[in-house]
């Protein structure tokens, strides 16, 4: 199998390098976007705005202490009892285990499974919330950005039928690229950063949409004005 | 996938008289490019970046081998595992042993042409390994065994009648239901358990960044994140044009892609994978393996005309905008792409033997042309195509043209060139045209031109050309 890779390989790159080829033009210029031009407030407003275009629900809130008050009142309406939550930089500051002990929310840890598959298991089936930060919110589509690694795994923003995303105002940019930018100019890379807009969506019947397919059919993003 | 192109005016005949098929003609093409039209109006310069997005496809044309071989090196360097597949078998046999030596009994996919490009999982079939796919459309379209109507919808022309009827014999649904939202959910349920238990994933790719080694996808269901993050391994496959030089090249044809394709600015997941999980992970896939597949192209790659096709992005806009889509749907392009994108696809990857009707369903209105954010030129390619064919091309597997047509060529050209048989020539065709008048029209000459009259008339010709009325005319002035 290492010798047909190795064989293909040498095979396509000297047919590709044979074939003439004309040299590259410059780029022709491309005006800046638009959402480079707004102040923190209007890109916070487009975001919101951006966002609910795609299905999504977004709250504003002052502080942590309302935060943990606006989650309690969601999980109670939404008759949630057992969540999953990240444990990112901003998750990990709430203290979600004591907060949802006072609010009758049973919060788990990708860290109280003995191994992968006890967790995949609990993720999939026994959890009805997902709870993560956001390492940024980009305002051009109302888009949350989340880097994946052992404090964020995948599934928790996935696999549930809500998620819930607490982004700190600041953490608001214009651009994906100012967010992918600062991402991957750390020296390595991480496994997986995922831009997620809005609930999952298809409309793959007759055309009807529909929330939820195969992950969250609601997002509620809780936007933190001080953090 | 087979390739069931050489059936194409049948296909398209009977798609013609579909009910169903029209109405969905009648809408969903027009929908799509009414909400990419509006979608691109948030871009500082629209005309701007279509020209950006035209020049970042250019460059990777232009640039492919090195953009490869960087991308190989950075993805190894991030601790992915590459392949390279020179053709289908190569790559479904790798994938099919990949998925035995994990003990995989079944695999699960997200929407990806290049699969069906590769028939992957029939081949995964032969080799006792089910393939379930995972995007609500290719799911049903694969119950039903047919092939996508859309690249957006495949399965959006069937009727929910036989979706529940599939449904129920599948074990998919308990409870007959007509209800497109119950029909999801159940979808959903029954797709669940599979990605939970899930060993090995296999997903599309749709770009990959040259200089990060990165692989992105665009969905909007989440089942491509499910197949990215539940199972230990990860297959990715891609077509070796999927390769765009930087992030930011990546960043801007995203957004000409989410636009172009549903008029949304963001698909609701793009996911960007930069090797396997790290240590302390607890999901995501410990092995990434990623499938770099020719197929076809590097050969494709040589001849500068063809070449043009791996522009493509598979936005699916062309679809949209194509006259001949709208009245005849997906299914009469009989392989994995359809529309104008499919029609210069096609014949480069599988030859003209089997594709010459294809080049040749084209008007050449140039709309597809001007939609296109990858700057693909169907109509010069489809006239290439034709040329080729009837030069014999040998490598595109060229017929020749039809003793009948050949003919007729040859006299045309022969007339056209010589001023007293072209003066003969009209003569003749002036008369017997003229004989088949009624009243001020001719609304056909004879059996053999009936295919022209279908939708044209002729105005009836003048006695004299004007040639003659001028000949006569100076006779009479020398006279005077
Ligand atoms: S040919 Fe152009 S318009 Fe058609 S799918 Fe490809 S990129 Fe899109």
């Amino acid at each position: 199998m290492k010798d047909s890779s190795i064989n293909s390989r040498e095979e396509i790159l000297t047919r590709l390098k044979a074939a003439a080829r004309a040299p590259v033009g410059p780029r022709p210029v491309l005006p800046p976007a638009r959402e480079y031009a707004l102040d923190a407030a209007q890109m916070q407003k487009l975001f919101v705005e951006q966002l609910k275009a795609q299905g999504g629900v977004a709250h504003s809130v002052s502080d942590s202490a309302a935060l943990r008050a606006k989650l309690a009142e969601i999980c109670r309406q939404e008759g949630i009892s057992r969540a999953m939550a990240a444990t990112d930089e901003v998750v990990e500051t709430l203290d979600l285990k004591a907060w949802g002990a006072a609010a009758g929310v049973e919060i788990f840890l990708a860290s109280d499974f003995p191994e992968r598959n006890a967790y995949t298991q609990a993720v999939f089936d026994q959890v009805q919330a997902g709870i993560t930060g956001a390492d940024f919110a980009v305002a051009e589509s109302g888009t949350l950005v989340l880097v994946h690694n052992s404090r964020q795994p995948r599934l928790i923003s996935l696999a549930p039928l809500i998620h819930f995303a607490v982004v700190p105002v600041q953490r608001i940019v214009p651009t994906y690229e100012v967010a992918l930018e600062k991402i991957f100019s750390a020296g390595s890379y991480p496994s997986q950063v995922s831009l997620i807009t809005g609930p999952s969506m298809t409309a793959d019947i007759q055309a009807t949409p529909f929330r939820g397919m195969h992950g969250p059919q609601k997002l509620v993003v809780v936007i933190v004005e001080t953090w | 996938m087979k390739l069931t192109t050489r059936q194409f005016k049948q296909t398209a005949r009977a798609e013609l008289n579909d009910a169903r098929t029209q109405k969905f003609l009648q809408i969903l093409p027009q929908r799509l490019s009414a909400l990419r039209q509006a979608a691109y109006q948030s871009f500082t310069d629209a005309d701007a970046t279509h020209r950006f997005g035209h020049a970042i496809r250019e460059e990777v044309i232009q640039r492919l081998p090195e953009l490869l071989e960087d991308f190989e090196k950075n993805a190894l360097a991030n601790g992915a595992q590459i392949f390279w597949a020179r053709d289908s078998a190569a790559a479904n046999h790798y994938i099919a042993s990949l998925a035995k030596a994990k003990g995989a009994r079944y695999v699960t996919k997200g929407k990806s042409m290049v699969t069906e490009e590769l028939g992957l999982n029939e081949a995964l079939a032969l080799e006792g390994i089910e393939a379930w796919e995972t995007d609500l459309g290719e799911f049903i379209a694969q119950l039903l065994g047919k092939p996508p109507f859309h690249i957006v919808g495949p399965a959006i022309n069937i009727a929910v009648e036989q979706i529940r009827d599939i449904f129920l014999q599948k074990g998919v649904l308990r409870e007959p239901t007509l209800d497109p939202v119950a029909l999801g959910k159940a979808a959903r349920q029954f797709l669940r358990s599979k990605f939970r238990d899930l060993q090995m994933g296999i997903t599309g790719v749709n770009m990959a960044v040259a200089a990060t080694g990165t692989v992105i996808n665009v969905e909007n269901e989440g089942n491509i994140r499910l197949n990215k993050s539940s199972p230990r391994t990860l297959v990715c496959v891609m077509s070796l044009e999927k390769v765009v030089p930087t992030l930011t090249d990546a960043l801007h044809m995203l957004r000409v892609l989410c636009r172009s394709a549903t008029g949304q600015k963001a698909g609701a997941y793009l996911s960007f994978d930069s090797g396997p999980r790290r240590p302390g992970e607890i999901d995501g896939p410990e092995e990434l393996h990623i499938v770099i597949l020719d197929n076809g192209r590097s050969a494709m790659y040589a001849d500068p005309h063809t070449r043009e096709a791996l522009r493509c992005i598979r936005c699916g806009a062309c679809l949209n905008t194509c006259p001949v889509y709208g009245q005849v749907g997906g299914y009469p392009y009989g392989w994995a792409y359809s529309g104008p994108m499919g029609q210069v696809l096609t014949p480069a990857l599988q030859g003209l033997t089997d594709t010459g009707d294809l080049v040749r369903a084209c008007t050449l209105c140039h709309r597809c042309k001007i939609i296109c954010p990858a700057g693909i030129d169907h109509p010069s390619l489809l006239l290439y195509y034709r040329h080729q064919d009837v030069q014999k091309n040998p490598r595109l597997g060229g017929r020749g043209a039809a003793l009948g047509e050949w003919l007729g060529h040859t006299l045309f050209s022969l007339a056209g060139t010589r001023y007293g048989y072209w003066r003969l020539f009209t003569k003749l065709a002036r008369l017997a045209a003229n004989r088949q008048r009624r009243g001020d029209w001719i609304h056909g000459i004879s059996a053999y031109t009936q295919g022209w009259f279908q939708s044209r008339d002729l105005p009836a010709l003048p006695e004299k050309s004007f040639h003659e009325r001028w000949e006569e005319s100076k006779k009479a002035e020398d006279k005077r």
